[in-house]
């Protein structure tokens, strides 16, 4: 199933992600085979398909951290990825940490800010001033004095967010963000990351495995395996003839009658 | 005691080469490379006795050579290898090992040198190691603070080392090169066998007081200066060793640190 009226023709000139005929091989393995994607700015998009079909790797190209064989990557206007990293956002599956690593929450935060890079010879108080917006909108506060390897899944994601969020991106990249989080603290995240998205006109690009969750907060959804073998918007993605057609294999879709967007 | 040249000499080398150890030492724990540190240690048996081999007097600079060589060897093996980590660094320590023993047996006169390099000695220190030791806290101290950034995101995570902007690949070179040159440094004092005590036992003494990463920076490079300087002085009135010395004194400090911890959560029990 191919749409007809794709994003890229309603928003011409304000593509916020562009993707041509992109192939990338691992280990001489062909994960994406002439991929084509158009993200307009202020959109959520989001990334659906089996494991293995190449939904990270294609996330990974759009930061510049997947060497490509052939194709096209335009960022925010930009081929050259590196010019504008500090104008994306970047949430990653998980973070694993040593638990001997005593990073706290305030002096990761402090990483992400140009402005306290010199974090170590700063006070407390200076550090949370420059963070202090994303405190407000996450909601990380409490966890300012805490060791980051002992958060639980759901606070990770949320000190994850507050971190990306911090150089005012205009685009938000999530990698499976909810993995290993539990049912009721993925809902939140996606209720935050809808709120934070509408506030800020973000665009996101989402790599999710929930149907369920992409249905009610994206609008529009490419379904990949190899190559894009669907898009459009969610109630005419998640169905069982074009689910099939991306994963292969017979997959319930959900059906949500309160469609968010 | 201080009127000691060779003494005197070796204190400094400890002053110097104690923090740059437990300040890399906080990111070498938290990024599991303590048993790369050990690999570089034994790598440098070989450097040295490649040394005497081609006839240096002061073996300081083969021995640094060789090990960024098996450094860079290791680097190599893992990215283009399928091999296992675990697997590359035995292979390459063992390998290291032999070769030195090998090489030293077949000298005249240098059989005896074995056991120094095994266990440290502390005469063995030039005042050209001290100024060497002296150079590199300045170069690590110096890289370290003013890539804190960049090197702490790095140890959390690689691709978000990436995205805010660090040049992953050559922070990462960068680190390695200076774990390899402090550790080979640090073997005159310590020992082959010890060295790694420096680079782990600190950090992990100071995490037991600490509550964040600056923290636990500050103390470990205190806990790395008490432990060094602490240890070689006392190895000179119970004539032991130098290295062993040492390592003792950093886990009589470990144990208090785990004290100090049981206290601090006692407190903040109540």
């Amino acid at each position: 199933m191919k749409a007809q009226n794709s994003p890229c023709c309603e928003h011409a000139g304000e593509t916020a992600v562009e993707v041509r005929d992109l192939r990338v091989s691992i280990n001489d393995r062909q994960v994406l085979q002439g991929v084509n994607l158009s993200v307009p700015h202020g959109k959520v998009v989001a990334l659906i398909g089996p494991n293995g079909s190449g939904k990270t790797t294609l996330l990974r190209a759009l930061l510049g951290l997947q060497p490509i064989a052939s194709g096209e990557i335009k960022v925010l206007g930009e081929r050259r990825i590196r010019r504008v990293l500090h104008r994306i956002g970047y949430v990653p599956q998980r973070l694993v940490l040593e638990r001997s690593f005593i990073l706290s929450v305030r002096e990761f935060l402090a990483l992400r800010m140009r402005s306290s890079r010199n974090w170590f010879w700063k006070t407390r108080h200076q550090i949370d001033y420059l963070i202090g917006e994303a405190l407000e909108e996450i909601g990380v506060g409490s966890l300012l004095d805490r060791p980051i390897a002992q958060l639980s899944g759901g606070q990770m994601q949320r000190v994850l967010i507050a971190f990306s969020l911090l150089e005012k991106p205009e685009l938000l990249l999530l990698d499976e963000p909810t993995a290993g989080v539990d049912q009721p603290g993925e809902q939140t995240f996606y209720e935050l990351i809808a709120q934070v998205q509408k506030k800020r006109h973000l665009t996101v690009v989402l790599v999710s495995h929930d149907l369920s969750m992409v249905y009610r907060h994206a609008s529009w959804i490419y379904a990949l395996n190899g190559v894009i073998c669907c898009e459009g918007p969610p109630e005419r993605v998640i169905n069982e003839e074009s689910l099939k057609q991306a994963f292969g294999i017979h997959v319930s879709p959900y059906h949500h009658h309160h469609h968010a967007h | 005691m201080l009127t000691e040249s060779f003494m005197q000499r070796a204190l400094l080398a400890a002053l110097f080469l104690g923090p740059a150890a437990a300040l890399l030492g906080v990111f070498v724990t938290a990024r599991r490379m303590a048993f790369f540190s050990d690999t570089i240690a034994h790598a440098a048996l070989a450097g040295i006795a490649l040394g005497f081999w081609f006839g240096f007097f002061n073996p300081t600079f083969p021995m640094i050579i060789f090990s960024l060589v098996v450094a860079a060897a290791m680097m190599w093996l893992k990215s283009n290898t399928d091999l296992l980590t675990d697997t590359i660094m035995a292979l390459l320590l063992s390998g290291s090992v032999a070769l030195g023993i090998v090489i030293l047996s077949l000298l005249e006169g240098r059989r005896g040198d074995l056991h120094r390099y095994l266990f440290g000695d502390i005469l063995a220190v030039s005042w050209m190691d001290v100024g060497f030791a002296g150079a590199l806290l300045v170069a690590v101290g110096g890289v370290v603070f003013t890539r804190l950034s960049d090197l702490t995101l790095l140890t959390a995570n690689e691709d978000l080392a990436h995205v805010c902007g660090g040049s992953v690949a050559r922070l990462n070179y960068l680190f390695v090169v200076g774990l390899t040159v402090t550790v080979a440094m640090s073997i005159r004092l310590l020992g082959i066998i010890l060295v790694t005590a420096l680079l782990v036992i600190p950090p992990a003494a100071a995490r037991n007081l600490s509550c964040n990463l600056r923290q636990q920076i500050v103390f470990s490079i205190m806990l790395g200066l008490a432990g060094s300087v602490g240890g070689a002085m006392l190895s000179y009135p119970l004539e032991v060793p130098c290295g062993p010395a040492i390592v003792l004194t950093c886990i009589a400090l470990f144990c208090l640190s785990l004290v100090g911890k049981w206290q601090l959560a006692r407190r903040a029990f109540r």
